[in-house]
């Protein structure tokens, strides 16, 4: 187990009772994020790429150097595979309307799986219906699993791409992305991964999962809110045309026309988020203080101890149970509403998420309407777990 | 203002639980002259409120679906204050109660039952399932 990681968040100093159980919606921010952030903004703040004066030149090299630093994360040694965004929302959007919708005709598919975000079914659905092609959703079993079988008979030769995340951020389901991929690529199918929960904890090389693009969030692992990364792969890189249209992307501009730049500076129309780069660049530096399996040791051990913990209870019942979980799991409590539950914890100084986790049909499929969600990072301890329990064992028998 | 986890129970216990339990009319009448939706997408909360009007007089009332307590004790307790008042004057009494639930002070007096979804305001985050049956019916009988 990772022993002190609380003592990185200021948060925790603030509220030391604090039990923080909703990583999945965002992570806590360590001081060496808070601080680079600052110090950017303090001492080194000026636009990028348009000054020619020092503190322009010292703010376009540490931005190009975050670039490289978020493409060796990846395994990656071209920083040019790496866009800046606003988030994993905006990444995605982004491949459906410049790479997917001049590539999608009618009666082609797209395909997608019940465990993903609406982040990662909305573009999609909505292009499908643009186009009158075919939106394809892979469904699970009764646990919360894909079966690949049944994934694989849904690539046909009209499937025109393929999007799923890597972690279910209701279930907790750890899909097995490598596996995936290799299933799409052998027909010729592009795959997107919506990495959003796992981007922080989990390696993704780029070699070892030959992904074609890959969307994250740095307020998911570490870092500031409104940052966000699109990896898309060389070979798609030129497919990849503005959708934003402003300054900075430019060639050439006449009253004629204009010509645009290459990947990835035609997709960062007007001013990025200077501060929110210099963020996720601290961030990645904060998560390479951690072995990434001791990381994912320490989470999988609350999990399982959580999930033991909440059988245990009467009453409680586990939504789902993936064979391989990640640090997130849903419930609900019979008789008690998921708002309420939450609603009772937070009294105790639990912050839980409850609700539909924006995954509808997802929760359709599991025939519940809302779940109250409990989810892991390393700064979380067995103790949190036990006053979890403690509280919804009170809160059960303050009900009846 | 943050209320503690005692007064909370307390009035979970004395008001929102046993309405909760007995909910007023909570029976689907799919055959009601009117029916809507009292929907919350965020949260996936969804009531359906089966009413029938009369001479522009709400005659019987009824509810049906699913949410939390808070909303579910919100429904049963407008149902009730509305059976059998106008439309005009239930017009009136939704603006009074979204009124007072959302400004700071309240200002007016109501019943026990309204005062007890007034000062659950206090109760952070909740304040939208109070509302959520209130605003749908006002917004349904605004539209004329
Ligand atoms: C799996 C998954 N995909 C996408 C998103 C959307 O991320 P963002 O809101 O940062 O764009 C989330 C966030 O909750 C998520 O968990």
């Amino acid at each position: 187990m990772l022993k002190n990681t609380k003592t990185y968040f200021p948060i925790f100093k603030k509220y030391p009772d604090l039990v923080y159980l909703d990583s999945a919606a965002t992570t806590q921010r360590p001081k060496l994020v808070i601080d680079a952030i600052n110090q950017f903004n303090s001492f080194e703040n000026a636009n990028i790429h348009r000054g020619v004066y020092d503190l322009s030149n010292s703010a376009t090299k540490n931005f190009e150097l975050a670039r490289e630093k978020v493409a060796k994360y990846l395994g990656s040694t071209n920083p040019k595979t790496i866009a800046f965004t606003s988030g994993t929302t905006n990444s995605i959007n982004i491949v459906a309307s410049s790479f997917l919708r001049p590539r999608l005709n009618k009666d082609d598919n797209v395909v997608i799986t019940l465990l993903d975000h609406h982040a990662n079914f909305i573009p999609w659905q909505m292009l499908a219906k643009e186009k009158e092609a075919e939106f394809r959703v892979v469904p699970i079993d009764k646990n919360g699993n894909l079966d690949l079988t049944v994934l694989e008979k849904s690539l046909d030769q009209k499937t025109k791409f393929l999007s799923l995340n890597h972690i279910s951020n209701s279930l907790g389901t750890t899909t097995d992305i490598g596996e995936i991929i290799a299933l799409a690529h052998k027909k010729n199918i592009p795959v997107m991964i919506d990495a959003a929960q796992s981007i922080a904890y989990y390696d993704l090389d780029i070699h070892q999962l030959d992904y074609d693009f890959l969307a994250f969030s740095g307020h998911k692992m570490f870092g500031p809110f409104g940052i966000g990364v699109l990896y898309v792969a060389e070979k798609w890189m030129k497919n990849i045309t503005p959708y934003n249209y402003g300054g900075g992307i430019i060639k050439d501009v006449t009253i004629e026309d204009t010509t645009f730049s290459d990947f990835p500076f035609n997709i960062e129309a007007g001013t990025p988020n200077i501060s929110g780069v210099m963020g996720l660049s601290s961030a990645i530096d904060f998560i390479h203080k951690f072995d990434k399996k001791e990381m994912i040791q320490h989470i999988s051990d609350l999990v399982n101890y959580c999930t033991d913990q909440l059988i245990s209870i009467d009453k409680v019942k586990i939504i789902g149970n993936p064979e391989n979980r990640s640090g997130i799991i849903s419930f609900v409590v019979d008789g008690i509403h998921p708002h309420d539950v939450a609603s009772f914890l937070n009294q105790d100084n639990i912050a839980v998420r409850a609700g539909m986790h924006c995954t509808q049909p997802l929760l359709a499929a599991m025939n519940t309407s809302a779940t109250v969600r409990v989810s892991f990072s390393i700064y979380n301890e067995r103790k949190e777990v036990d006053q979890l329990k403690n509280s919804l064992v009170e809160l059960i028998k303050f009900w009846s | 203002m943050v209320v503690t986890k005692e007064e909370v129970q307390a009035l979970y216990k004395a008001h929102i639980l046993p309405e909760n339990n007995n909910p007023y009319h909570f029976e689907a009448k799919d055959n009601a002259s009117t029916s809507l939706d009292a929907y919350n997408p965020m949260c996936g909360d969804k009531f359906q409120l089966h009413l029938n009007v009369k001479d522009d007089t709400f005659d019987t009332v009824h509810f049906h679906g699913f949410g939390c307590a808070i909303s579910k004790a919100s429904t049963s307790i407008l149902l009730r204050k509305i059976e059998g008042i106008s439309k005009v004057d239930a017009i009136a009494l939704c603006e009074k109660f979204l009124k007072n639930l959302t400004e700071d002070n309240q200002v007016d007096e109501f019943d026990k039952e309204l005062n007890t979804l007034i000062a659950l305001k206090h109760f952070d985050g909740r304040i939208d399932c109070i509302k959520l049956p209130w605003e749908a019916l006002l917004a349904h009988l605004m539209k004329g």
